[in-house]
């Protein structure tokens, strides 16, 4: 160990990115992780729980942010981007793009920037269910734990205003982007993924009506520091939700959408059952779907929601989504396969069960790789990058953080020129 | 180490206008220390200098920074472990974020933190990392897909190899098969068998010793230093760490005589399927005949609370691999397969289309109902409820394939044949699997340097096993590589403390032999613990299960806590001020308490936190100390223990649970009420939970009254 | 429950007919729920289900064979749009029917359309000499070799009296528009679009054949229709049969020639109108925005919007063989859209297929809705406005 070849790139700082990164790092590597986000984390950050434990990401997050921290091998740039990758296996020259933060390391998270900013901007960590000033901290265990300012308001009095808040000369409006250059050995690919564009499933109302969410917006609403504080209310009045329909493969195994399974949906779905199971006692969970994918001791977790009573699951695949003009809920329609009759189920709030779209489905590295017909990546074609989680394959975190791992290793050994 | 402690005060972000920092720095001053300095803004480059000037000119070599909370600000705050000692004293989060400004109690709280940090410092010394000639070969147990990848892969990153195999060659249980299922897009062509070429690889790799008719007779010693016997002559060999990829087994079938196994000689299992068609011909049992219309049985044992409650995830592709070797045998063939759920993930899901798509017939049923009989014009006979349908179907057919599913080789065997004291096996996680509990880490083990790999940790399939391997063997990599440095591994990666064991004074009580969730210790003859630093993950669990308090770390000892605990300054009972010590969980707790602080949540003042390594490092001795000096309350925030445990060392926060319930004892003895202490569950992400458990408690203290040893 | 005991022989018998994808359904029931008939009481409503009728066919099980269950379907593609699985739902239907037709078990109700097709080559049971009979007073004229276009008038217009109107229309339209165009007469048969989807393959066989005859003997090139279901017929399943023309329906000529400026419409009926898209103009042909420009070519005219349009339009009721059948007031798809279009506050409901004019008009009037809704072909709309 400690070759000078033995450096890594790693482009995507969600939780593959994290983990190719530390283990690579962990086992002697020189590794520079970037990411494209103000903050590292990905769609983890954005999660309330994980299936089946039910217990933080935040928690994963936090001692994979203190191996970072404390270890000099790993240097992580966020806003950052690619501008150029060349090369082979074994010597790769990258140019990096920073984009501006306008706040400096001086930035002590004192918060004052904040406090005087009046502009607000959708907040995109909660996927824009609510509002944040546009000098702000992305969510408070954000890593690296600075302040970022939206460049919408840089060039307007409302940044002025924030600088002249500032005690300690952290922001700076002149902030340009910067250009890095980079030699490396070899480059892990965890670009991570989208959630499905479900509007192009018309028939499920997403974008038609306000009490229609998709799942990865569920897990904001359930989260505590989600927009509601962690309370499940209906987005078009307020009021608390006593039912949830559960609407599986929302654009999955769909040949018109995304012909393959996004794997992980039905087990997040179920995990939804439990947010509002255990914050409402009263209320009842309809879930509907195609087949119960489970897989291996994730089964167990599907025994234990099926177990209770106010979780309804029933096959089907639903038909159509409308709102009930009476009562003002959800209708939510389709066949009961297993009774050969007609699903007319009305709940407060719909729940879409988006697939996962990978990252490379719309954003490809310049060098070469092979993609299937849905933009995953299946081999590292002549350029011997490396594709690490969900740009593989639709996978939950735990089998991500198992193939970043087995990425880390082969991104050693291509360094190396193996 | 002669210590010199600079102390070093900001007051900027608030804490200024929060707190006297003049004032606080004179408590510093009460210490024997080398100066203290003030700055307003300390993580600015000044302050930096400063700090860094006095430790170059040796003015200073220990440093505490009152600043804000050790989670920020670790790039600035950085000195060179080796020869400064530094604690980060949270006033910002923890102090000026969350109480009044101003506020006599606020400064007491900030002086209590300060007398605390100091004696944290004066009681830490250099570290002093284990250091041994260790060496860094690789085992892998197991020569199927995933020790075959495992092996190949930490060759190719120049690490030496040994690679055995119970049986006479390698490629497990591949060797059996006919073909795979889809490997490559489109994912909709049965792939050919490829492992003969990872074989050829792995043995023509110089790195690699392979080792085949042998299995391992016993394992002593500790990451880097293992001693590894192999049975049959194989002799011992020296090794870092240990890829445990031993593979799986088939659900015996002979328990499933319900559905007709052992019953009818044409009802067979997946495995014999495979068998017959890597032979060549698929053909009934009983007569030999090529048959017509073959069933498969889903579940055949799997998801059922009678035999395997889990799924064993690989089957729904395996028969409908086989489904497609029926139609390949002879294109008017039937294949019918009976299902709960097909369960075809991610772009599996295309070749279950592609399988539709040649005809085979799916029937939805619980398949654990399914009534097998003899036939009238075929064979068998198979009666069931068709979901889809509605109505229950009879249909015949002249073969039955029951998908059996997987079980751990390691569930009755222990393979490894550890020589420690918690026994020759790799602690089960459930259903036999050794895996991580840990979603994070998959790779997570209760035992040091060894990691499993493939379908030993989880039912998947042979490409995904691969993979798995080559994570598996990282991480054997990564756990040498640490040790080798005298560091320990997740999740306190590069933690270079370990216990140091004052013996004389061992009792042989064994507490830290057995509640060490790593199996760190074993035993001499009379029970005297005898410590192996490289399986450490320096949890100091031991030390908080040590009822001499014999068991230390340079940065971290029940004389530490004890004497932090001491430095709070208790006011006496008419000033009505409680005093009450929490011992928090660092992990997850207390950086939920830097987001109250974050939050700008408010709690009563009275609250003086120690953050513990894990909760399970907690000693007894501490909450006698406490209440006996005049503390009122003793509050604990660990993690969620059980099933779900969130606990970083598994079992932590349940033991010192476990050690509440004994606390009464002491309680008992010092006549004072059980109340005075409470244990909490907190996430990390329930920071919102903390002010109203903090609340809630100080009225109960309230209620008490104060803790009648004040004053003595 | 009687266990029933499938017959794999009979699903391959289906498949042979013509239901080549009935092994690619997953059975997730997205077809059933986006069925039409689940808009409706009634007695189909409740026979007729698609994904089980499926089911019933993959496992060669009897039990669909009523005029409410399979011969329900009125092939209205809105299943088919949606399916996940990209299977060919009305194909799977029209397999199980042709197994039904093989033995001659099709329902009463449609022997009479396949017997008047066999002697007279339209299903309406008019003589096939009368099949000019709507041109009279016309002067329309006779196809060949100089005329650019073959005008293919649908049966429905050839001898329904309400429908005949529609081929005047047209007619007048296109010599509007100064279009070259002409027609074969009674030589022609229906064009079989409807006895295919009923089941019977040889009589559709019979029927294509002849006009392909007819057709390539007398050097048609280009052909004109003025019924959506012609349009898909001779697009899609004649070519196979060795008849290759260039098609178009009436309102993509007529677009055309209005956005050339080839003919001037006059606004004088003009105002709101509300548009039906027909299936097989529409999902069938993905022909959505031809009618719609034709419209908005008349001055004053203004589209009103059905709250289900374009694709998600929902069935008249006729297709698939449905007009020849008959579904109780009250249980008619056709009823839903005469309300949709009066809550949409348009006096006028414009559509573009003899098949929707007959079942919406029909419903209008047993509703008794006819003072407040017009139900008016396209080309009646633009011939008003000449």
């Amino acid at each position: 160990m400690g070759d000078e070849n033995r450096k890594i790139l790693v482009v995507g700082g969600g939780i593959s990115g994290i983990t190719a990164a530390i283990e690579a790092a962990e086992a002697g590597a020189e590794v520079t992780l970037i990411e494209r986000n103000p903050y590292l984390g990905g769609r983890v950050t954005q999660l309330n729980q994980y299936f089946p434990k039910l217990c933080p990401p935040t928690c994963g997050l936090e001692i994979n942010f203190r191996r970072i921290k404390q270890n000099p091998k790993i240097s992580v740039y966020t806003l950052a981007e690619i501008e150029s990758l060349s090369g082979s296996p074994g010597n790769y020259q990258a140019v990096l793009k920073l984009n501006p933060r306008y706040v400096n390391d001086n930035c002590t998270c004192c918060g004052k920037c904040s406090e005087v900013c009046e502009t607000q901007i959708p907040n995109p960590v909660n996927y824009g269910m609510d509002t944040m000033p546009a000098a702000y901290l992305p969510h408070a265990m954000a890593f690296p734990f600075k302040y970022v300012l939206d460049p919408g308001i840089v060039g307007t009095e409302e940044a002025r205003k924030c600088l002249d808040a500032c005690k300690y000369n952290a922001i700076d409006l002149d902030m340009q982007p910067a250009s890095l250059n980079l030699n490396v050995g070899s480059v892990v690919w965890a670009t991570g993924w989208d959630p499905y564009e479900v509007e192009k499933v018309d028939y499920l109302g997403f974008g038609k009506y306000p009490d229609v969410i998709t799942s990865v917006m569920f897990e904001r609403l359930s989260a505590y520091n989600g927009p509601t504080g962690g309370k499940i209310i209906r987005p078009s009045d307020g009021k608390p939700v006593q039912s949830i329909a559960l609407v599986q493969c929302a654009g999955s195994r769909d040949e018109n959408h995304l012909a393959y399974c996004s794997g992980i949906c039905c087990l997040a779905s179920l995990k939804h059952a439990t947010y509002l199971r255990e914050k409402n006692p009263d209320s009842k969970v309809y879930m509907f779907y195609i087949d119960i994918r489970a897989m291996g001791k994730y089964e167990d977790f599907y025994v234990k929601v099926q177990s209770d009573e106010n979780v309804v699951l029933t096959k089907s695949k639903i038909a159509r989504v409308s709102i009930d003009r009476e009562s003002g809920q959800m209708l939510v329609e389709g066949e009961d396969i297993g009774r050969s009759e007609k699903v007319k189920q009305l709940v407060d709030l719909v729940v879409l069960a988006v697939g996962m779209k990978p990252g490379t489905a719309s954003c490809k590295p310049s060098l070469d790789m092979d993609y299937d017909d849905f933009g995953f990546v299946t081999g590292s074609g002549s350029s011997g990058l490396i594709p690490a989680g969900c740009v593989k394959a639709p996978m939950e975190v735990a089998a991500s953080l198992q193939d970043s791992t087995a990425a880390a290793l082969k991104a050693i050994s291509t360094a190396m020129g193996r | 180490m002669d210590q010199k402690i600079g102390v070093y005060i900001c007051s900027g972000c608030g804490i200024g206008e929060a707190i006297d920092c003049q004032a606080l720095g004179s408590v510093a001053e009460e210490f024997s220390i080398a100066k203290v300095d003030h700055s307003e803004m300390l993580c600015g480059v000044t302050g930096i200098e400063t700090i860094n000037s006095d430790i170059a000119s040796g003015a200073v070599n220990c440093v505490v920074i009152a600043a804000c909370s050790g989670r920020v600000k670790t790039g600035e705050f950085c000195f060179d472990p080796m020869t400064v000692i530094s604690e980060r004293l949270n006033i910002r989060e923890h102090v000026a974020w969350c109480q009044p400004a101003g506020a006599e109690d606020t400064q007491m709280m900030a002086d209590d933190y300060m007398r605390m940090a100091i004696t944290r410092v004066q009681k830490t010394t250099l570290p002093k990392p284990y250091l041994e000639e260790l060496d860094k070969t690789v085992l892998v147990i197991g020569g199927g897909v995933s020790g075959l990848q495992a092996a190949l892969e930490a060759a190719k990153a120049d690490y030496k190899v040994i690679l055995a195999e119970k049986e006479a060659s390698l490629g497990g249980q591949m060797l059996n098969w006919y073909k795979n299922t889809p490997t490559q897009a489109p994912y909709q062509e049965l792939s050919e068998i490829s492992v003969q070429a990872t074989i050829d690889e792995v043995t023509s790799n110089p790195n690699i010793t392979v080792k085949t008719n042998v299995t391992i007779e016993k394992i002593a010693g500790a990451p880097g230093m293992f001693d590894v016997t192999f049975s049959n002559g194989g002799g011992t060999n020296r090794i870092g760490s240990i890829v445990l990829a031993a593979g799986w087994k088939p659900y015996d079938a002979s328990k499933l005589e319900s559905l007709g196994f052992g019953k009818f000689p044409d009802v067979i299992t997946n495995v014999q399927m495979e068998e017959m068609a890597k032979a060549g011909a698929i053909a009934c049992p009983s007569d030999g005949s090529a048959p017509s219309v073959v069933a498969f049985i889903q579940c055949a044992g799997s998801r059922d609370q009678d035999h395997l409650p889990y799924c064993s995830a690989v089957c729904c592709r395996v028969s409908l691999k086989q489904a497609l070797y029926v139609k390949e045998q002879n294109e008017e063939n039937k294949a019918i397969v009976f299902y709960k759920d097909m369960r075809t993930p991610e772009q599996a899901e295309e070749f279950y289309k592609q399988v539709q798509k040649n005809g085979v017939v799916f029937v939805k049923t619980d398949t654990s109902k399914v009534t097998i009989s003899e036939g009238s014009e075929r064979k068998l006979s198979i009666e069931t409820m068709d979901e889809l349908l509605g109505e229950p179907i009879q249909i015949e057919a002249d073969l039955v394939v029951l998908a059996t599913g997987m079980q751990p080789a390691t569930l009755d065997d222990p393979i490894l044949n550890l020589e420690y004291r918690q026994g020759p096996a790799m602690p089960q996680l459930k259903y036999g699997f050794p895996d991580s509990h840990f979603i994070c880490f998959p790779y997570e083990t209760r035992r040091t340097g060894i990691y499993a790999a493939g379908c030993v940790r989880q039912p998947m399939t042979a490409s995904r096993a691969a993979n798995d391997g080559t994570g598996a063997a990282l991480k054997a990599i990564q756990c040498v590589e640490m040790a080798s440095q005298g560091k320990a591994v997740h999740p306190r990666a590069g933690d270079m403390s370990y216990p140091d064991l004052f013996i004389q004074r061992c009792t042989q009580c064994k507490r830290c032999t057995e509640e060490c969730p790593f199996g760190m210790y074993n035993e001499d003859v009379k029970g005297t613990p005898l410590p192996h630093p490289t399986r450490c993950r320096r949890c100091a669990i031991c030390m908080g299960s040590c009822p001499e308090r014999i068991i230390s770390f340079n940065n971290y000892s029940v004389d530490m806590i004890g004497s932090m605990i001491k430095s709070v300054n208790v006011p006496d009972e008419y000033d009505e001020k409680p005093r009450v010590i929490g011992f928090i969980c660092e992990n997850d707790a207390f950086p939920s308490l830097d987001m109250v602080g974050i939050n700008k949540l408010n709690y009563p003042p009275w609250f003086r936190f120690i953050p513990l390594r894990c909760l399970g490092s907690l000693n007894l001795v501490w909450i006698a100390d406490a209440l006996s000096k005049g503390i009122d309350g003793i509050v604990l925030f660990g993690c969620k223990f059980g099933d779900d445990y969130q606990c970083h060392f598994i079992q932590g926060s349940e033991l010192a649970n476990t050690r509440m319930t004994k606390i009464k004892e002491t309680l008992d003895r010092l006549v004072l009420e059980s109340d005075r202490i409470r244990f909490e569950q907190i996430s990390i992400d329930q920071y919102e939970r903390i002010p109203a458990i903090l609340e809630e408690f100080t009225q109960r203290l309230e209620e008490l009254g104060p803790n009648p040893y004040k004053g003595f | 429950m009687e266990t029933k005991i499938p017959f794999l022989e009979v699903s391959d018998a289906i498949v042979m007919s013509g239901a080549e994808t009935l092994y690619w359904c997953m059975q997730c029931g997205l077809c059933t729920g986006t069925c039409p008939w689940r808009l409706v009481p009634g007695e189909a409503s409740e026979q007729f289900n698609v994904r089980l009728v499926q089911r019933m066919g993959q496992l060669g099980l009897e039990g669909f064979e009523s005029e409410n269950c399979l011969f329900a379907c009125t092939t209205c593609r809105a299943c088919v749009d949606r399916c996940p699985r990209g299977v060919d739902i009305i194909g799977n239907i029209r397999g199980m029917r042709a197994m039904l037709a093989e033995v001659g078990t099709i329902p009463p109700s449609l022997k009479p359309i396949a017997g008047s097709l066999h002697s007279q080559g339209n299903p309406w049971s008019g003589p096939r000499e009368k099949r000019t009979e709507w041109t009279e007073g016309l002067d329309v004229p006779a196809f060949s070799a100089d005329t650019e276009y073959l005008l293919f008038v649908c049966c429905t217009s050839c001898y329904d009296i309400r429908s005949r109107k529609i081929a005047k229309a047209v007619v007048t339209s296109l010599r509007a528009a100064g279009i070259s165009f002409g027609i074969v007469g009674a030589e022609e048969s229906c064009c079989g679009e409807s006895i295919r989807k009923i089941g019977d393959e040889a009589l559709f066989s019979k029927l294509a054949e002849s006009n392909i005859n007819l057709y390539n003997g007398k050097g048609v090139k280009k052909i004109i229709v003025t019924s959506p279901h012609c349009l898909y017929t001779f697009n899609n399943e004649y070519p196979e049969l060795g008849g290759e023309y260039e098609v178009y329906h009436y309102t993509e000529i007529l677009a055309q020639a209005a956005a050339e400026g080839k003919i001037s419409l006059s606004g004088k009926m003009a105002g709101e109108v509300v548009m039906h898209d027909p299936c097989y103009l529409g999902r069938h042909n993905d022909i959505y925005d031809a009618p719609r420009n034709l419209i908005t070519s008349i001055p004053g005219a203004d589209i009103k919007e059905l709250a289900r349009n374009r694709k998600n339009s929902v069935c008249c009721g006729g297709g698939g063989g449905r007009v020849w059948m008959e579904t109780k007031a009250g249980e008619r798809f056709a009823e839903l859209r005469i309300t949709e279009a009066i809550e949409s506050g348009a006096k006028t409901l414009v559509t573009s297929c003899p098949y929707c004019i007959t079942m919406l008009e029909d419903s209008c009037n047993v509703m008794g809705k006819q003072s407040e809704l017009k139900v008016m072909d396209l080309s009646e709309l633009v011939a008003e406005n000449l």
